[in-house]
């Protein structure tokens, strides 16, 4: 359990960010944002609650709403398109999530596991979705006629009239120059710090894989350097 | 348990219980908050900001550069939400492509370069398609906080940067070819964070650092663009061209509902197109003003509102909420209440959730489906594309062919042919909407 001073951190995190005024102008209680909210609809969770939780300055439950309740919103922002007071619960929501890895709390890393290939593929590609994830072992629940054509995925990736889009493991051809000025912006930006404090295996990968391309590309920039010559 | 247990009143605390009002005063009760909320309101406007006006200040103060929309990208002028104008240029596009349409729906992408070829565009001046861009990454932010603003900004700003100077290559001027955002996600994450660029001086500073060192700056600036333009606002402003030129096929018989994507017309908004000729000019017009055009049956359904469950990480890791509430609140309404032969989205997220989710269904007797598709690739079938080897809708998993079928195409035989076609493909012989080599920089 963490300490009150703990707690209070957390909560001056959350509004020391510079978009909590944005999203947070006051609050008549009125429940529009939970009456839209699909999440409100399947968890024990309601924008309402923790727009009242922060604007009351309710620094135990706002912890306590971090461990599980944030998960559970979906993001569409219907809550920020219907506030009247022209707040957005789903914004306020994003800034306790960043809070809650910054924090390395528990409860993200147990939420967050199963989303690891995402991350990886996402940091590593600069895509987040692939040909080869959205394949029938990896997504049982959506039948077995996951697509309409019996092939092989290169084949039928290569059907598709775009040069770009013939991969397989990416759901486009990023160039390597591209990819590495991505690992610059997430070195820059402590991406890559905050994803070593949430899975500290995942990171080695990650950043194992960045040195590879990094060197390929040195390499690529050396072969082009030679030909000019 | 019935629905209403189900649905019930989560997330308010025990001690709220149901009313158990009789329909009509329940209706009563509710009337002040549906007035609210099943009408744009326009009252709003005058308490907002427009942030393109702070953005040509900035840019007087040679702040930032604003990638303009000019005379060269024929712009269509449309309205938004609160009545304010916005420019969709229509020619000289980037493709910003989306991850999860190429990796899921690649009919999205193929469908619309496929329109620009019909109208005659010519790739490599009048759009372009290449692989020097990322994501935007805001799927993976929305669904598990890995990111800031500091990185999205910096990803958004490398990405449009790209897109001003992609020209150069291609032996135009810088700008020369304005973004065109394919993904719903990536249209609204964009706009936020142009919104917090504009606003924060210390945010654009952080940046400056970044894109520095990518050397991704014009005369040590940043590249702001004038417009964040989204591929369905193309094919809204495109839609009677679309209509008069080019379609083929009757499609009188055929009733449509839309899906709008939320990150489409709820997040920023203020920048969502509306259209009094459509829906009353109550809800945004993309999507179903191109079945409007097309002279399909637009059916309204109660649920329009709703978003169709993707929640981000709940698709890849909480399928249960994500199929639960497609199948409930989406799927269900849209067979059962509007009777649809097709649901129409205008983003990944939503067309892959509503498709994808309707066999599981199946497991609590929920024996109802419909055929889901982007706006685009409905518009590609009425107009004659190929539905395979354009619609690319062999990626599809809901019955897309009850609706090719009673849009008089021979599923059957379309199928045969690409079967046929997939031969060629493997022995090199593949058929492309644009020379490839323009992908990779090339002429
Ligand atoms: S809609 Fe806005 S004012 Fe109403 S309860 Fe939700 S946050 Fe508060
Ligand atoms: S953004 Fe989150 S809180 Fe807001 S309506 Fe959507 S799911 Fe609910």
């Amino acid at each position: 359990m963490a300490t009150y001073a703990e707690m209070r951190e957390i909560y001056d995190d959350i509004r020391g960010d510079f978009r909590y005024d944005h999203e947070l102008n006051g609050c008549l209680n009125c429940g529009i944002c939970t009456a839209t909210c699909p999440s409100a609809q399947f968890y024990d969770y309601s924008p309402r609650e923790i727009v009242q939780l922060l604007w009351t300055e309710n620094v135990e439950q706002v912890y306590d709403a971090m461990q599980e309740k944030i998960w559970a919103c979906a993001q569409c922002m219907t809550c920020a398109a219907r506030c009247p007071f022209k707040n957005s619960p789903g914004g306020l929501v994003m800034i306790m999530r960043e809070v809650a890895i910054k924090h390395g709390m528990q409860s993200a890393k147990d939420v967050l596991r199963p989303f690891g290939r995402v991350m990886l593929k996402l940091i590593t590609t600069g895509n987040q979705l692939s040909p080869d994830m959205i394949q029938p072992d990896h997504f049982p629940d959506w039948g077995p006629n996951i697509q309409k054509v019996e092939g092989n995925l290169k084949t039928l990736r290569k059907a598709i009239p775009m040069r770009t889009l013939q991969t397989t493991d990416t759901a486009w051809e990023v160039s390597l120059k591209t990819s590495v000025e991505m690992y610059t912006i997430w070195e820059m930006t402590g991406v890559l710090n905050s994803l070593e404090t949430m899975d500290e295996n995942l990171f080695d990968v990650i950043e194992d894989f960045i040195d590879e391309k990094r060197e390929e590309y040195d390499e690529w920039l050396e072969e082009q350097e030679g030909k000019g010559d | 348990m019935s629905t209403e247990q189900i649905q019930g009143i989560a997330g308010h605390g025990s001690f709220f219980q149901p009313t158990h009002l009789g329909a009509e005063e329940a209706a009563k009760a509710t009337d002040w908050v549906r007035k609210h909320v099943d009408r744009r309101t326009m009252d709003l406007g005058e308490r907002m900001d427009d942030i393109r006006e702070h953005m040509w200040e900035l840019e007087k103060e040679g702040e930032i550069i604003v990638h303009r929309i000019t005379d060269a990208h024929k712009p269509v002028e449309v309205q938004t939400l609160f009545g304010w104008t916005k420019k969709i240029p229509t020619i000289q596009l980037w493709h910003h492509k989306s991850c999860g349409q190429c990796g899921n729906i690649p009919g999205y992408p193929t469908s619309l370069l496929w329109f620009m070829n019909q109208f005659g565009y010519e790739p490599g001046r009048d759009y372009l398609d290449e692989t020097d861009q990322t994501s935007c990454t805001a799927w993976n932010y929305h669904g598990s906080g890995i990111g800031n603003v500091e990185s999205l900004a910096a990803v958004f700003l490398r990405n449009f940067h790209q897109a001003y100077v992609s020209g150069k290559q291609h032996g135009h001027g810088l700008g020369h070819f304005f973004p065109l955002v394919h993904c719903g996600t990536s249209f609204g994450n964009y706009k936020e964070i142009r919104k917090y660029l504009v606003e924060s001086a210390e945010l654009r500073e952080r940046v400056k650092k970044i894109l520095g060192k990518l050397g991704r700056l014009v005369d040590g600036k940043i590249v702001i663009p004038e417009e964040v333009v989204h591929y369905s606002e193309w094919v809204h402003v495109m839609r009677n061209r679309i209509a008069s030129e080019l379609q083929k096929v009757d499609v009188s018989n055929i009733r449509v509902t839309m899906h709008a994507a939320c990150h489409y017309y709820k997040m920023v908004h203020e920048d969502a197109i509306y259209d009094p000729t459509v829906l009353g000019g109550n809800r945004t017009a993309i999507g179903t003003s191109v079945a409007q055009a097309l002279g399909a049956q637009v059916i309204d359904y109660s649920t329009w509102y709703d978003c169709c469950g993707f929640g981000f990480r709940h698709i890849i890791s909480e399928r249960e909420f994500t199929r639960s509430f497609t199948m409930n609140r989406k799927i269900r309404v849209v067979r059962e209440e509007a009777n649809a032969d097709v649901l129409i989205g205008n983003d990944t997220g939503c067309i892959t959730t509503m498709d994808k989710n309707q066999w599981i269904g199946k497991a609590h007797e929920q024996n109802f489906s419909v055929p889901v598709m982007a706006d685009v690739q409905f518009a590609a079938l009425a107009c004659g594309a190929d539905p395979f080897k354009i619609v690319q809708l062999q990626w599809h998993a809901s019955p897309c062919e009850e609706l090719v079928e009673k849009m008089g195409i021979s599923w059957t035989d379309a199928k045969k042919n690409f079967e046929a076609y997939l031969k060629e493909v493997e022995a090199g012989r593949i058929e492309y909407l644009y020379n490839p080599e323009l992908a990779l920089g090339g002429h």
